[in-house]
């Protein structure tokens, strides 16, 4: 979707700006070519929401590298909330953008002495180190972090995706597991812990990566990733029973197997009323294992 | 002999997909006419004709991969084109080399089928709205590892590339590109992105015949 943004109002562009940020959308162009077309020429109207349109146009500036804009936003915050630590936080942010880790380290070791229970403060000294490429260091202050803000539920997300990053598949395990444990209904956390047991490898994986593709479509029969993920591992599974000459479980992997490929290959013909994609029911058969 | 060749439209998608996801790491798949390969030789000269942009998160993972390389390979041998190389960007700026890239085992996978395979590394740091340099590093597969081609020696098919990719860029057509991972949220997305192929196919149309035009002013 684009806008025409020289056209818009100015309670549309913030109203624009509010809905991006409710949404957690990124959209940082955007976000930077609405300020300068049509708010930044008077910030009194913002009204109440001036200081968060401010902190996201600082963030949307680091983005795009206008380290002006970003100043000059840090600039009004600072006149306004002299010593805030949030906007302390801020004037990190934009050291860190400017590679200057030493300087952003300092500011926000500074905050972490002032406020302990920062949190926000703490994973950016994880955020420098990542960017530095120190992956197995990001772990390992990342892991210091989780020991004192268990239920940060972004932050397990990372250490997942980091650990996948150096390929240690059943140290990720657990933090899907962990953020499992925190979010039971979100069929993405499902879907991610039977992701890398798959990848894992290995029938006892296997069985288990079953399971959390079908409590993941159970939670959201529109999830196409567990729904092929689904029929990757009960055809692996099927071969393995098949020689292992296990026919009860056989039979039952066989059924969910059919079910698999028959529902992604009718949902994948209700999308093509579209445009022609590729058949993915050919692909299926390249893959499936005649019976 | 072994010179690598890029069509437009596949060297516009890796750069428009590099570009669509700046924050993270992408990669992808290269395609090759088969026509034009003979079996066995090893080293040969390389036409890529299309690239299939694959993912933009959960590198590390397997299962979507599978899912995707299987049906790329279908849909690639009714074309009559093979698999022919790998692409990836890493997420890190400074990173720029094989070593860094996500996927590396999908590529030496590629290499294992097709030995004279091409491993495309997108340069960080070249990458601009200007394009000046193909920003894009080539390595060929020889004797199991990857081996960088000299810089200067990315051909393509046709004239004028990087202007028509840095106009593609300036106009914000990175927003409709379209990967795996996007196919996969929306079933009704086209991860061949014909629009893109056809848009770029009517930019060269014209760049042709501007070029007959600059022709005739010589004369």
């Amino acid at each position: 979707m684009s806008y025409n943004f020289e056209e818009l109002t100015y309670s549309e562009a913030k109203d624009l700006l509010r809905q991006w940020r409710e949404n957690n959308e990124r959209r940082s162009e955007d976000v930077m070519e609405l300020w300068t077309t049509v708010l930044s020429d008077d910030l009194s109207k913002l009204g109440n929401e001036k200081h968060l349109v401010l902190e996201q146009v600082i963030y949307a500036a680091l983005d795009c590298h206008s380290y002006g804009v970003a100043t000059m936003c840090i600039y009004i915050l600072s006149n306004e909330f002299p010593g805030s630590m949030r906007v302390m936080r801020h004037k990190a942010a934009l050291l860190e953008a400017e590679e200057k880790y030493d300087e952003a380290l300092e500011v926000l070791d500074s905050i972490i002495k002032a406020d302990e229970t920062n949190s926000a403060a703490r994973k950016r000294r994880v955020a420098i180190l990542k960017a530095q490429g120190l992956i197995s260091e990001a772990i390992k202050e990342l892991v210091d972090y989780l020991k004192k803000f268990m239920s940060d539920v972004e932050a397990w997300q990372e250490l997942c995706s980091l650990y996948l990053q150096v390929q240690e598949y059943s140290r990720a395990a657990f933090c899907a597991e962990e953020l499992i444990l925190h979010q039971p209904h979100n069929h993405l956390m499902h879907q991610r812990l039977a992701d890398i047991r798959y990848t894992m490898g290995g029938v006892e994986n296997m069985e288990l990566a079953k399971t959390y593709y079908c409590q993941a479509l159970k939670l959201n029969p529109e999830n196409m990733r567990a729904l092929l993920g689904l029929f990757l591992v009960t055809n692996n599974l099927l071969n393995h029973y098949k020689s292992a000459g296990n026919s009860s479980k056989r039979k039952e992997v066989w059924k969910l197997c059919q079910w698999a490929q028959s529902s992604a290959a009718r949902r994948q013909r209700a999308a093509r009323a579209l445009p022609p994609t590729p058949d993915l029911s050919q692909m299926m058969l390249a893959l499936a294992i005649t019976d | 002999m072994g010179e690598v060749s890029l069509e437009t439209a596949a060297y516009a998608k890796i750069i428009l997909h590099a570009a669509k996801y700046p924050h993270c790491a992408v990669n992808g798949v290269l395609l090759a006419d088969a026509t034009k390969i003979r079996d066995g030789a090893k080293n040969q000269d390389l036409d890529i004709v299309d690239t299939i942009p694959l993912f933009h998160h959960s590198h590390y993972l397997s299962p979507m991969a599978e899912i995707a390389l299987t049906q790329i390979e279908t849909v690639a041998q009714a074309d009559n084109r093979v698999i022919a190389g790998y692409y990836a960007a890493c997420e890190n700026f400074k990173d720029n080399t094989v070593e860094k890239c996500p996927g590396q085992k999908i590529a030496e996978k590629i290499a294992e089928h097709f030995p004279s395979a091409v491993f495309i590394v997108v340069d960080n740091k070249r990458m601009m709205q200007h394009l000046d340099t193909p920003a894009i590093k080539l390595h060929k597969y020889s004797d199991g590892r990857w081996k960088l081609k000299d810089a200067n020696k990315v051909m393509f098919q046709t004239p004028y590339v990087l202007e028509t990719v840095s106009h593609l860029l300036q106009r914000g057509v990175q927003k409709d590109l379209v990967d795996f991972d996007n196919y996969l949220d929306d079933l009704s997305q086209d991860w061949t992105n014909l629009g893109i192929e056809k848009l770029i196919a009517s930019i060269n149309a014209s760049n042709t015949i501007d070029c007959k035009e600059d022709d005739k002013l010589f004369r």
